[in-house]
């Protein structure tokens, strides 16, 4: 992003400026701010222009369907909006189970933009929804930052989290998902918090209490602001930070939050009902008896009041403590769940719900995936945080335990990078305004002496400080000197450079692959479009019945119900483990044992995802073993995960592997007729193996549709007339007849009618009984 | 004449060892045994006369769980204990439970009492945990894989439900040393800010807590975590020497991680003697001498220079573990 490592420099040397002219400095902060939401804005369209525009990935694709939904049958219909296309028998009630405030932010926007008479299609503000909220986060990020440090050093912040991978990852454009829009009201209400507590004015306690409702609303992370704005406040009052401020601003907002927060139908009466929101109400009535003791200190300053106070605070927290546990242990509040739980006890979603753990976002981090997703900000945000307690005030406890808790989450889960990065940005701008800082101003102290024409000029040259310090270099002997100064400020540019232009590097290779159309490049560079997925799911929308089912695993769910628009089983919402499970054992079944299962559930047709043939590594059969991990765990009587491995413990699909694995369901569906793919036909580029049960027939199953690069492959199932039936011998067909016949009497002799009316002559025939 | 008395004689003698020492006893009689050995013992200890009449010996109808193991201290086999343990938890849940019948017997062979077991079976390593069923010869998958299921009593309990069909409801007596150490520091903690009472200065120093956070962010970043939940080896041997640095993005070595913190260490040192030297944060005017000037000139360097060496090695070492990234700086 050329035009951002240009506003680096400006901001730094603005500074200065801004005690100055009012004038010139809210001209350069809007112009960075400005500069700041294009580069942010562009460096997320690396998908749109290589592909298309499209919806990305699995999550995005439902919802867009329910965006599309909500726009074409009105905003109250899709509160009640029953979905039979999904979960298939159970179905799915939307309006209940969804963070409706994404569906509402692009609607209106599609509402207010059709009233102007634009007529853009819905799909279009879903794909370039999360770029132009990347700006409106950069915002926030400068007024948050403003609050806690300088100006200066939110310019600072918000270039960097207008770029910076760990956010961009998640909102580039096409991937239209809730933390698009949620890291924006993230930074939004923490900044309106950070205002209130400053303030204690109701006014930015309930803006505070409004943003975090558009949070509630928008993403279930919002539990991370219900925990921290809490802790923020028990944190100050053990440093004996309390003050009015505090109680007006913490009370008005826990109020107006907790009562907005539950009008939101997936969250109902959790914030008062689980455990992960009882830290809120528990610190809301360790404040209530904290200032009511204030109030009876302040009545009679002198005497024991103190240590009264001390002690009659720390009662307080230990009955609202044993209270809580008291009401969980009764059942009350419910206990921690199994998401929430599992970032404490690290080993639990493993052992307990591997559905949890077999998502890939779900894993602890490695070193190497912070510094791909913050460069050089990884390693300068530790600065910011010294400084930030080392000058300690109100509003940077708050930033501290915004670190501090947001890089052990990050530690523990993939997934929550997301929620480290706009953090360290601020703290890492907090950084480089401090340096940055001192290195330019320094030499403006000795020239004071001289005319103020020259420190008028300096200004105005914003761009060539440099240049004009080099030249000046007056008395080096007592401060840094010039030599040294402007060292600094080389080095500190290149470091800015190479932070940018990995940022670009970073999401134009890892994060802006749609993956619903894959691109693959020949040894020339020429690139060739694979674009199977929606080749499959066009394929199943044409040719299908309306109601057809479709099974496939829940990665594909989404997909298939919104590109397909069929009835699908499971889904990513993987809200119902047996289900899932249950699927998993069809899959992990042999054919005949998944039929019945197949039957059970009513599945018309089967989609797999193979990618043999073209070496994509996220098909199914790399997934398989998930699949009986999560079937053994509600089955474990028919699926044994052992029978998968080879006695030597390895995962093989060649002649070697075991015969449970080469006779399963999900094994012959991705290899069935195969004969692409390399050197000696049906060969397997993706686990370089030869397939180990070739030339197989199936019975229940018949192939229905393959895509041109083996990537999607669909089957329908029999019904059951239609099986192959045993083939008999000519000689077999036929029935002897030459025993059958009894002799026992005339009349069931083979042949004869019973009660055969007895014609006699010249009589009228009886009626047959 | 002769041979006939010699025969008579053979038939005698077989027919009397035959009658004194049955070859094969009854399957009643070993039943009864093992179950009043069970009822003393969870885990019945083999020798190897034992172990061919119980274990080896065809007339069966209850399956046979057997630990091959080493617990002499001098075999030093610090897992043995451990497995050993956990093996213990599983065959007393077994022995107390409701599920407890006859067709399931544990047994232990150690090596120093039955190293001729480990010769007849081939075993060259311990422990080993077997399971011999009740009819046939054991299979591959009848010897517990440590490697893939762990060696936790549920593992174990596992695997011996898919062996035999036989449930075992592992009960573990609760552990309380995580709770007793957390309420020991908190009794040290609370004891030692009362003893101090009138000292608590240090807990207002900034500076302490600063260096606290900044060090728990360090152990973060550099992936700690990730080494406490995935156990990776310190670092690796080869036949060319050891390797430090994991050559995939998607894993690390120990010794990595802590290579990393102290990469990131220095960037972070390096800044933080560059802002003091010019000035810090506080904003009052320096003491304006020659000799602070060269000290402060000093200090600036050195901290520049830490912050572009240790970063370029961050960035190099990065680079070395992502394939294809293009960056580098001073370093390749």
């Amino acid at each position: 992003m050329p035009s951002t490592t240009e506003t680096l420099p400006s901001n730094g040397r603005s500074k200065g400026l801004f005690q100055n002219t009012a004038g010139l400095s809210t001209l350069i902060t809007v112009t960075v701010l400005t500069l700041a939401w294009l580069a942010g804005f562009a460096s997320r369209l690396f998908a749109v222009i290589r592909f298309e525009s499209i919806i990305h990935e699995f999550d995005p694709w439902f919802n867009y369907r329910s965006t599309a939904y909500m726009v074409q049958h009105g905003f109250y219909n899709f509160l009640n909006w029953f979905d039979e296309r999904a979960w298939y028998p159970l179905g799915r009630i939307v309006g209940g189970t969804v963070y409706p405030g994404l569906m509402i932010t692009s609607g209106t926007i599609h509402w207010i933009l059709h009233a102007l008479n634009i007529p853009i299609h819905i799909r279009d503000i879903c794909v370039f929804l999360a770029p132009v909220f990347s700006g409106l986060t950069a915002i926030a990020t400068y007024l948050l930052t403003s609050e806690l440090w300088s100006r200066g050093a939110g310019l600072f912040a918000a270039c960097f989290i207008a770029i910076v991978p760990g956010y961009s990852s998640r909102s580039v454009a096409g991937s239209y998902d809730n933390e698009g829009i949620a890291i924006f009201a993230l930074q939004f209400t923490y900044y309106l918090w950070l205002k209130s507590v400053k303030s204690g004015s109701v006014f930015w306690s309930i803006c505070t209490a409004l943003s975090y409702f558009y949070m509630v609303s928008a993403w279930g992370g919002y539990v991370f602001i219900i925990n921290l704005i809490p802790l923020h406040v028990f944190v100050l009052l053990i440093m004996g930070r309390f003050s009015q401020r505090l109680f007006v601003s913490y009370s008005v907002f826990y109020i107006i939050g907790l009562l907005l927060s539950m009008q939101i139908p997936f969250v109902g009466f959790q914030p008062i009902r689980t455990s992960e929101h009882m830290a809120a109400s528990g610190v809301f009535a360790l404040l209530m008896a904290i200032g009511a003791l204030k109030y009876l200190h302040s009545l009679n300053p002198k005497g024991q009041w103190k240590q009264l106070l001390i002690l009659g605070g720390m009662l307080a927290a230990g009955l609202v403590f044993l209270a809580v546990v008291l009401l969980t242990y009764m059942g009350v509040i419910a206990p921690w769940s199994g998401r929430f739980y599992s970032l404490w006890d690290t080993a639990y979603a493993k052992i307990h719900i591997p559905i949890i753990a077999s998502v890939s976002e779900h894993q602890p981090t490695t070193w190497s995936s912070f510094f791909f997703d913050l460069h050089v900000l990884v390693c300068t945000f530790p600065v910011g945080l010294w400084y930030c307690i080392k000058n300690v005030n109100d509003e940077r406890v708050f930033v501290a335990l915004y670190a501090l808790s947001a890089v052990y989450f990050a530690g523990v889960m993939v997934r929550l990078m997301l929620t480290l990065t706009p953090v360290v940005c601020v703290l890492a701008g907090i950084a480089f305004s401090i340096l940055l800082d001192l290195a330019l101003r320094e030499d403006e102290v000795p020239e004071q002496s001289p005319d103020s024409e020259e420190s008028k000029s300096l200004y105005d040259k914003a761009g060539k400080v440099k240049k004009r310090t080099l030249e000046a270099a007056p008395n080096a002997d007592t401060g840094l000197g010039m030599n040294v100064r402007s060292g600094t400020l080389i080095a500190f540019m290149i470091l800015l450079m190479l932070f940018s232009v990995h940022c670009t590097w970073a999401t134009s290779n890892a994060y802006s692959s749609p993956s619903i159309v894959l691109a693959s490049y020949g040894n020339d560079g020429s690139r060739k479009i694979l674009d199977d997925f929606r080749e499959a799911y066009g394929w199943l929308s044409q040719n299908t019945a309306e109601d057809a089912r479709i099974m496939s695993w829940w990665d594909y769910g989404y997909q298939i119900a919104g590109m397909g628009n069929r009835t699908t089983l499971v889904d990513n919402n993987t809200w119902n483990n047996s289900h899932i499970a249950l699927v998993g054992k069809a899959m992990a079944s042999n054919e005949s044992a998944a039929y019945s299962i197949m039957t059970m559930l009513d599945v018309d047709y089967v989609l797999v995802i193979f990618g043999g043939a073209i070496g994509y590594s996220g098909d199914d059969i790399n997934k398989f073993i998930w699949m009986v991990r999560i079937a053994e765990g509600e089955h474990p009587k028919d699926i044994h995960e052992v029978d998968y491995f080879t006695e030597r413990g390895e995962y093989r699909i060649d002649s070697e592997g075991s015969k449970t694995m080469l006779n399963c369901l999900m094994y012959k569906l991705s290899y069935y007729r195969y004969d692409s793919g390399g050197s000696p036909p049906g060969y397997d580029r993706t686990r370089s193996a030869l397939p180990g049960n070739r030339g197989f027939k199936l019975t229940y199953l018949e192939e229905a549709y393959t895509t041109e690069h083996w990537l999607v492959r669909i089957y329908r199932v029999k019904k059951p007339s239609e099986f192959n039936r045993p083939r008999l011998s000519l000689a077999k067909r036929k029935i002897s007849t030459s025993n059958t016949i009894s002799k026992k009497t005339s009349r069931r002799r083979k042949g004869a009618l019973k009660n055969k009316p007895t014609v006699v002559k010249g009589k009228k025939v009886g009626k047959l009984e | 004449m002769n041979f006939k008395v010699l025969l008579l004689l053979t038939i005698t003698i077989t027919y009397y060892e035959g009658a004194a020492q049955p070859r094969a006893k009854g399957i009643e009689e070993k039943v009864q045994q093992l179950t009043d050995i069970t009822a003393k013992k969870s885990v019945i200890p083999l020798n190897i006369n034992k172990f061919k009449e119980y274990v080896k010996s065809p007339p069966r109808d209850y399956s046979f769980v057997v630990m091959f193991t080493a617990m002499a201290p001098a075999r030093r086999c610090a897992i043995c204990q451990h497995v050993n343990d956990e093996y213990l938890l599983v065959a007393n849940s077994f022995r107390f439970s409701a599920a407890y019948n006859n067709k399931l017997f544990f047994g232990i062979v150690d090596f120093d009492e039955g190293s001729d077991i480990f010769q007849m079976l081939r075993l060259n390593t311990a422990p080993v945990i077997m399971h011999f069923p009740a009819k046939g010869k054991p299979k591959p998958a009848d010897t517990m894989d440590f490697e893939r299921a762990g060696i936790h009593a549920e593992a174990i309990a596992k695997w011996i439900q898919d062996r035999t069909d036989v449930q075992i409801r592992v009960f573990r007596s609760p552990n309380y040393s995580a709770a007793v150490a957390f309420s020991t520091l908190f009794i040290i903690l609370a004891g030692f800010l009362y003893i101090r009472r009138n000292n608590l200065e240090f807990l207002y120093n900034k500076q302490l807590w600063a260096v606290c956070a900044v060090f728990f962010c360090f152990a973060m970043v550099s992936g700690q975590m990730w080494n406490q939940i995935r156990g990776p080896p310190f670092f690796h041997r080869t036949k060319t020497g050891p390797v430090y640095i994991n050559g995939g993005s998607h894993g690390q070595f120990v010794l990595e991680s802590y290579i990393v913190a102290i990469l990131n260490g220095a960037v972070v040192v390096g800044m933080i003697l560059m802002i003091e030297a010019a000035g810090g944060v506080k904003n009052h005017d320096p003491t304006r001498t020659l000799a602070e000037g060269k000290r402060r000139r000093f200090q600036s360097v050195v901290g520049l220079i830490l912050v572009c060496v240790f970063f370029s090695l961050l960035l190099s070492v990065f680079r070395a573990k992502t394939q294809g990234y293009p960056y580098s700086f001073l370093f390749k």
